[in-house]
């Protein structure tokens, strides 16, 4: 019998490839029968404040992480990074450490296995110098002739039985460099003398849009017009826990990799590359992991030399990197560069921008959002370029490329309406068509006490001064079909959900649970879950805010297919049909009866029950909005920033646990407050490294820096449907925070971090302009 | 870190002993490798991991008795043992009640994690915290190298003041009030016990030698730190700007101490400012042009300017100037009883 086609329909969905997000359409089964998630307002669990699942875990050591792997025999990996920021390799001699007691594997890194970015220079350099790839320890007679591009690069890595024996040996190897010139600071790798980073220039032209003559034209008849150059530099992930994964392998046909990813099905391929080993042989294991932030996908340099040297040994090797390894070669977000030229009207009106756009990813592209990122003037151009330097790549890091755009444009915004004398927000709201933002302004406005500010920006008495600014973000937030689902629920009443996601620290584990519980009108604590193994069902990795959007669907999908499946085997007991059995507070009930669910369960197969869920469209969407405001305190006489409230309206759909998003968006909030206050890598230019590659130096914020967080979910979007949350509650703040210290002290510092030093040499100029 | 002899003397004498270079000369005693003496630990142990130093053996004071003690009084004086922990400090009533500048320096260090296990000794004898200084591939001048990266280059937390040939800034809290309060230190050699006035301890690096930071040899150790009674004690305060209010270093900081007649006329004045020399900076001409003065606006604004004359900023530290100006103004405003300055 011929089976009926299948009715196919198209969906765009986000593909995320190493945490950077394009748009594709695909092709999926129109199945038609999507179940809803229903009124947002109407659930049991789910949009209500639930307790993390591993929060006991957690808060009392017990989770293992990759860090916390301990294996019998295990072997620790260090790496050995080159000093310079280029430089020819001249000799590589590995004697001294093989010699050290405790060392039981030196490999060398192969130069095609380069981080990101730096891999095509490379293979240019490499065609002239061919070298022989690691895998055994290079004898001291074999010179070893590769270039390296950046202070960092992995040029060596040891096994050994202890860190420290460890430590050592990378130290034993002796290395010679033939120092080549170098340039690390963008404005530098620009001039037309700079070294070369790329044997095809310094500078990349990515994208160019719009009619520039008509643009300056525009701005020509404008009554007020805004020509700054705003810069970010290069930040940091910061992730907790980090890059790394430990390898169990013993010279066996499978091999099992403990990895901080926020990729459980990146590993498998890659480790079982390295190992030569059939794919499917290795299972990636991701109980609970500290930190991604976009910087961990695949298993990297430092889980190949994990292989590499498990591989020599047969035994299990541990690679976690060192923090400084982890600011060096573990990946950033790119910094900017970007010249600005706006102008508007007396009334309000956004006429036109032309902007120039610099990505600053060291030997990677970078990322920026396109300006006029969410404005819409009449007239706008735009060119964006990537600009080369001796530096690692940066990385896909939350929300890439968009803190970066929405800093720019929305400093230009705060600056355009105070020399047009109009309330910052009323501009924004003339100028944003989409009035989901209108709705969220006021909100926001609302919360921070907006009538409050200063008319004037630094118009307050006495040296603190405060001031309030304000932001928008967007993101896009949706999912696609990766996911697939299994619950079982056995006849004890066991209620088993499972799936090979990650939890990045966002929640996973718990709405994993709770949703399976909301459908079968259960308990969060009668079902358990599952997650972080490549042998359960496919997942996507998290980059992108995909997971809730891809997962979650997946996850109804099963849990109603496990209500139809119990209700078929209990609606007998009951003598109504399945469809009209009630599944609410632990019971099974119908036609005047009622059953426990343990008793309800004692009706099924010896083996339970089995049912899987498949991603359904119509149970996520896309697009976000997001505003942010930002109250601190400015002491004009120090320089010093005081955040005091900063409050976060996110629009998300249906939030599947409210407790989980607020906290992402404090997060969001955090983590862009750093940005815009106090962190950033300081190269030195004459010698091309970094002199800030530690918790010390590189500045992060503390508790002492917070504020008073308020994230306000946007309950007013009433799609009945799940999104992202992770990236849009970090955009915005980063722009709220530069434009409050403007309002409080009428100082404009358009170079974050905005630090201390900043604004007293700000006031320095204006008191000299003024004299 | 290297591997390394441990050793637990339990007499100053022993410890002294242990810390002997053997070779003759400066070079030999500057060398890498020769014995350090471990207080807390808070400091050495991250120069060792990150392999600044590399000692053959730790000398462990906290094994020697009667070192960790806090005696005496406003009245009397304080006599401070070199292994009490700057907790101790912090949270000593007589400190509070007659040093109340000195509590204040102890409780602006670091975390409390770091102030339970850090020591009064050690704190006085930390290295510099320069990032040239302190990352493993950069041999500076304080390192044996011969150039001072900072003069020429990411040099926003470097010297001010008595800059060159290095331009660290010291990184003690404690000893710029220390020294407002006219403190000395024991030190106790091969050659047995000695007094030093804190204000000669620590040396410029144009005045000695680059790679040091203080008058000690390789075999002294601080035990005893000696607070005078005084009659500025009681007006003391220390003021400590960081960029980020959660572990951080001062950028600059400013401890001051006066004494003032009941009319509010200053009799004398002590100022120190931390962050922006290689050495706490005294601040003399500034300190006499306080006496016999009301601390008005006028008298602090004057005093401001007059701590900071000969500042000559580096590229990027320009905006330590006003910084330490205002610091110095609030400081005297705050010893003074004035709410605002």
């Amino acid at each position: 019998m011929q089976q009926p086609a299948k009715k196919m329909k198209k969906v765009m969905v986000p593909r995320v490839v190493d945490g950077k997000e394009t748009m594709v359409e695909i092709e999926v089964e129109d199945t038609g029968d999507s179940p809803k998630w229903g009124p947002n307002n109407a659930h049991r669990l789910l949009n209500k404040n639930i307790t993390r699942v591993d929060a006991p875990l957690k808060v009392t050591g017990a989770a293992i992480y990759s860090y916390d792997v301990r294996l019998p025999g295990m072997l620790y990996g260090r790496i050995l990074r080159s000093p310079h920021a280029h430089a020819r390799i001249t000799k590589l001699d590995t004697t001294a450490a093989e010699r050290i007691p405790g060392v039981r594997a030196v490999t060398v890194v192969p130069s095609a296995a380069v981080v990101e970015g730096s891999q095509k220079a490379t293979e240019e350099a490499d065609k002239k110098n061919p070298i022989k790839v690691g895998g055994t320890a290079q004898p001291a007679s074999n010179a070893v002739l590769k270039i390296v591009r950046f202070e960092g690069e992995p040029v060596a890595a040891v096994a050994a039985l202890t860190p420290e024996i460890a430590d050592d040996a990378i130290r034993a190897i002796v290395v010679e460099y033939q120092a080549l010139p170098h340039a690390v600071e963008a404005r530098l790798a620009m001039k037309p003398d700079a070294p070369k980073v790329m044997p095809e220039g310094n500078i990349k032209a990515a994208s160019k849009s719009g009619d520039r003559e008509k643009v300056a034209a525009a701005i020509a008849g404008c009554d007020a017009i805004i020509e700054a150059e705003y810069s970010t530099p290069t930040v940091h992930h910061a992730c907790l826990e980090t890059h790394g994964m430990v390898v169990d392998y013993r010279g066996g046909n499978t091999a099992t990799a403990y990895a901080s990813t926020q990729g459980t099905f990146t590993i498998p391929g890659d480790t079982a590359k390295e190992l030569g080993l059939p794919e499917s042989a290795v299972t990636a294991v991701v109980e609970h992991m500290g930190g991604g932030f976009g910087a961990k996908f695949g298993i990297g340099v430092e889980g190949k030399l994990a292989c590499q040297l498990s591989k020599q040994t047969k035994a299990p090797v541990k690679m976690m990197l060192t923090r400084t390894d982890e600011f060096l070669f573990a990946g950033n977000r790119s910094g900017s560069w970007q010249k600005l030229k706006g102008g508007a009207m007396a009334d309000g009106t956004l006429v036109a921008l032309d902007a120039t756009q610099y990505r600053l990813g060291g030997l990677g592209d970078g990322s920026q959002a396109n300006q006029p990122y969410v404005y819409r003037p009449t007239q706008s151009y735009r060119e964006v370029s990537s600009v080369y330097t001796n530096q690692d790549s940066s990385r896909a890091m939350r929300a890439p490329g968009h803190p970066q755009a929405s800093f720019a444009i929305e400093c230009l915004i705060d600056d355009l309406a105070a020399k047009i004398n109009i309330d910052p927000i009323v501009f924004r709201k003339k100028n944003l068509p989409d009035t989901i933002y209108h709705r969220q302004i006021d909100r926001g406005a609302r919360e921070i006490g907006w009538e409050r500010r200063n008319k004037t920006p630094g118009g307050s008495a006495g040296p603190l001064k405060r001031g309030m600014g304000c932001a928008v973000g967007t993101w896009g937030a949706g999912g696609g079909p990766s996911c697939v689902v299994d619950v079982n629920v056995a006849r004890d009443g066991a209620v088993v959900v499972a799936v090979g996601s990650q939890d990045l620290g966002t929640g996973t584990r718990t709405y994993t649970r709770a949703i399976i519980a909301e459908e079968l009108g259960l308990s969060i604590s009668d079902v358990l879950e599952k997650i972080g193994n490549s042998k359960l069902g496919n997942a996507n990795a998290s980059g992108g805010s995909t997971t809730v959007p891809s997962l979650a669907p997946a996850l109804k999908d099963a849990a109603v297919n496990a209500r139809l499946a119990v209700a078929g085997k209990v609606a007998p007991l009951l003598g109504i049909k399945p469809e009209e059995v009630i599944f609410a507070d632990g019971k099974l009930s119908g036609g005047g009866k009622s059953l426990a669910w343990k008793q309800a369960c004692a009706a099924l197969p010896a083996s339970g029950i089995s049912a899987r869920g498949a991603w359904k469209e119509p149970l996520q969407a896309r697009g976000v909005h997001g505003v942010c405001f930002a109250e601190v305190e400015v002491d004009i006489e120090t320089g010093f920033v005081r955040p005091i409230k900063m409050v976060h309206v996110q629009d998300i759909g249906l939030p599947l646990n409210r407790l989980a998003v607020a906290s992402q968006i404090n997060g969001g909030m955090i983590q862009s407050l750093g940005m815009a206050l106090y962190e950033g890598r300081v190269m030195d230019a004459q010698l091309g490294i970094m002199l800030n590659p530690s918790f010390n130096d590189y500045k992060l914020p503390g508790t002492l820096e917070m504020p008073q967080l308020v994230s306000i979910i946007d309950d007013e979007d009433l799609r009945e449907a799940v999104l992202g949350v992770g990236e849009p509650s970090l955009i915005p703040a980063v722009g709220a925070v530069a434009n409050a210290v403007f309002n409080a002290c009428g100082i404009r510092v358009r170079e974050l971090p905005i630090t201390p030093d900043k604004i007293l040499m700000g006031m320095m100029k204006e008191e000299r302009q003024k004299s | 870190m290297n591997t390394f002899e441990w050793t637990n003397p339990t007499s100053v004498a022993e410890a002294v002993k242990l810390l002997r270079v053997e070779q003759e000369g400066a070079a030999a005693r500057d060398q890498d490798g020769v014995p350090q003496p471990l207080g807390g630990g808070q400091d050495i142990l991250t120069t060792m991991k990150e392999r600044i130093t590399r000692p053959a053996r730790l000398v462990n004071l906290k094994g020697i008795r009667g070192l960790d003690k806090i005696e005496g009084n406003a009245r009397r004086g304080l006599r401070i043992g070199a292994l009490v922990t700057l907790t101790q400090l912090e949270e000593h009533s007589e400190i509070r009640r007659g040093f109340p500048g000195l509590a204040e320096a102890a409780q602006s260090i670091a975390t409390p994690q770091i102030r339970n296990l850090g020591t009064v000794g050690g704190n006085l004898c930390q290295r510099p915290r320069c990032w040239y200084f302190r990352l493993e591939q950069v041999v500076c001048l304080k390192k044996g190298g011969t150039e001072c990266y900072a003069a020429v280059g990411e040099n926003k937390y470097n010297a001010i003041l008595g800059g060159g040939p290095s331009y660290i800034v010291h990184p003690s809290d404690l000893a710029p009030m220390l020294i407002a309060l006219g403190a000395s230190v024991v030190v106790e050699g091969p050659s047995g016990k000695r007094t030093i006035a804190l204000d000669k301890f620590f040396t410029l690096p144009k005045e000695g030698n680059v790679r040091r930071e203080n008058v000690l040899n390789n075999d002294d150790i601080i035990t005893e730190i000696q607070v005078p009674a005084s009659a500025m004690a009681a007006r003391s305060t220390y003021l400590k700007f960081k960029e980020r209010s959660s572990l951080d270093f001062a950028l600059s900081s400013v401890a001051a101490a006066v004494e003032m007649d009941a009319g509010g006329t200053v009799r004398q004045a002590r100022i120190v400012l931390g962050g922006v020399a290689p050495v706490p900076w005294r601040a003399p001409d500034a300190e006499k042009s306080l006496v016999g003065k009301r601390l008005d606006a006028g008298t602090l604004a004057e005093a401001a300017r007059l701590a900071l004359q000969g500042a000559v900023p580096l590229e990027k530290n320009a905006y330590k100037v006003p910084l330490t100006q205002t610091l110095v103004r609030r400081a005297l405003a705050k010893v003074g009883g004035a709410t605002t300055a």
